[in-house]
């Protein structure tokens, strides 16, 4: 084991940080990893009306947004499944996941697809979340960057956790009214 | 010179485990095609992450199947056998409760001397212990990860769950520390063949620690360096609790520590 301390000097001198960030898949690779026999993704943008939102409001699930954008991953024209990329704050951090689901509607597989760190108070700001509109969620592999590490107290991944499950939720909303053939 | 310092391509994959983010990072095989890349070192980060859904699946108390869950559910008196991430776990639980004067409490004062081990039984010695891996199971994870990593062949590469991390091979991984108080990082070290974690103990920490005394934790925010991630974990509760006292334990256990 070896641990060199970084020293105070450079330390403080890197203070404050800017935005901590890596970037691990695209919505599209996080697609053919989830369903590698896929030979297509069809992408579709689909809209829930009022009373889809209503009936999600009943069953407890905040629906957050009413367009969600699904790819229909195929074989040979058929589906097999579908994944859902999305994002979620928390107290600092702004991560965006995809969701792969099975055709039964059951999780097949979820990956984080970036992570970015955040000064506390910036993290609800539009402005410092727009800098990474475009990035992460459909930009390319950045390779051989920096693969620093953040040790802290241990991070929540509730909103990860409820974001899967408002995904499963519209997915199954969205097959029962036949949007997703 | 580390394969660091020579910018070999590095992969990363993260998911939601244990509660929070569990991060993979590899180095690519130098001479693969860039599109083979991905496919080469999936079955390594697929078998990762199940190495740390499998340690997950014994020690939860979230999860009704689990060991602990069982173990919850038996009677005074009753014995159970345990899956072997579980007995490692707990051996180890009792091996830092003993050394630390029973600082290190996996039953967080329902009853410290309500289990005991028996080889490879467990058994509930009082009826209202509660077990709570908490404070140890994330690192052993980690552990395990790094295990099955190097099964697979993975020359360096690192696991990082939440914050408690190993990094294996040729790599010296920059760990930075984030401040619990306003947000943001900031750079602190370097990591070679070793693992580090962090606990934070304050009012809108996640983990609260248990005393007998209820007395506040001496330290508020501790990091710990060991050559196993479950030391580094676990010692991190035993610093907040003791500070300098905890100075033999971890000279036993190869650690070191700071507090913040």
């Amino acid at each position: 084991m070896r641990v060199l301390l970084v020293a105070a000097a450079v330390a403080a001198a890197a203070l404050p940080t800017s935005a901590f960030a890596v970037d691990y898949l695209s919505a599209d690779q996080a697609a053919r990893l989830m369903f590698p026999e896929a030979d297509a993704f069809e992408q579709r943008s689909l809209g829930l009306d009022a009373a889809q939102l209503q009936q999600l409001d009943a069953q407890g699930v905040r629906a957050r947004s009413a367009s969600w954008t699904v790819r229909v991953a195929r074989k040979a024209g058929l589906a097999l499944g579908f994944v859902v990329a999305d994002e979620v704050i928390g107290k600092t951090e702004l991560i965006s996941y995809a969701v792969g689901i099975a055709l039964d509607g059951s999780v097949r597989q979820v990956e984080i697809l970036s992570y970015r760190e955040s000064h506390g108070f910036e993290i609800r700001l539009p402005a410092w979340r727009r800098q990474f509109v475009g990035k992460g969620a459909g930009s390319p592999l950045r390779v051989g960057e920096d693969i620093a590490n953040i040790s802290g107290a241990t991070l929540s991944c509730n909103h990860v956790t409820d974001g899967v499950r408002r995904i499963v939720a519209v997915l199954a909303l969205l097959r029962r009214a036949g949007g997703l053939a | 010179m580390t394969l660091a310092a020579t910018g070999p391509a590095w992969r990363r994959r993260a998911r939601p485990l244990l509660g929070t983010l569990v991060e993979v990072g590899l180095c690519s095989p130098r001479d693969a095609a860039p599109t083979s890349l991905e496919s080469a070192l999936e079955p390594a980060f697929d078998a990762a992450f199940e190495a740390i859904l499998a340690v997950q699946a014994c020690l939860s108390r979230f999860d009704a199947a689990s060991d602990i869950s069982h173990f919850h559910a038996l009677p005074c008196g009753g014995a159970m056998a345990m899956r072997p991430a579980t007995r490692q776990v707990l051996t180890a639980a009792a091996q830092l409760q003993q050394a630390s004067g029973g600082l290190f409490d996996i039953s967080l004062g329902t009853a410290p001397d309500g289990w005991h081990l028996d080889g490879d039984v467990l058994r509930k010695v009082r009826a209202p212990v509660r077990l709570d891996l908490g404070g140890i199971a994330k690192g052993h994870a980690v552990d395990c990860a790094v295990q099955a990593l190097m099964a697979h062949g993975c020359r360096a590469g690192w696991v990082n769950a939440g914050g408690d991390l190993r990094a294996f091979g040729d790599v010296s991984l920059p760990v930075h520390l984030r401040d619990e108080a306003s947000g943001g990082v900031r750079p602190f070290a370097t990591l070679h063949e070793g693992a580090f974690a962090s606990s934070h103990f304050g009012a809108a920490a996640r983990m609260a620690l248990f005393t007998a005394d209820a007395r506040p934790p001496s330290q508020r925010q501790v990091s710990v360096a060991a050559p196993l991630c479950l030391w580094a974990d676990a010692l991190t509760k035993v610093v907040a609790l003791s500070g300098n006292a905890a100075a033999p334990l971890l000279a036993r256990y190869q650690a070191v520590a700071w507090c913040h």
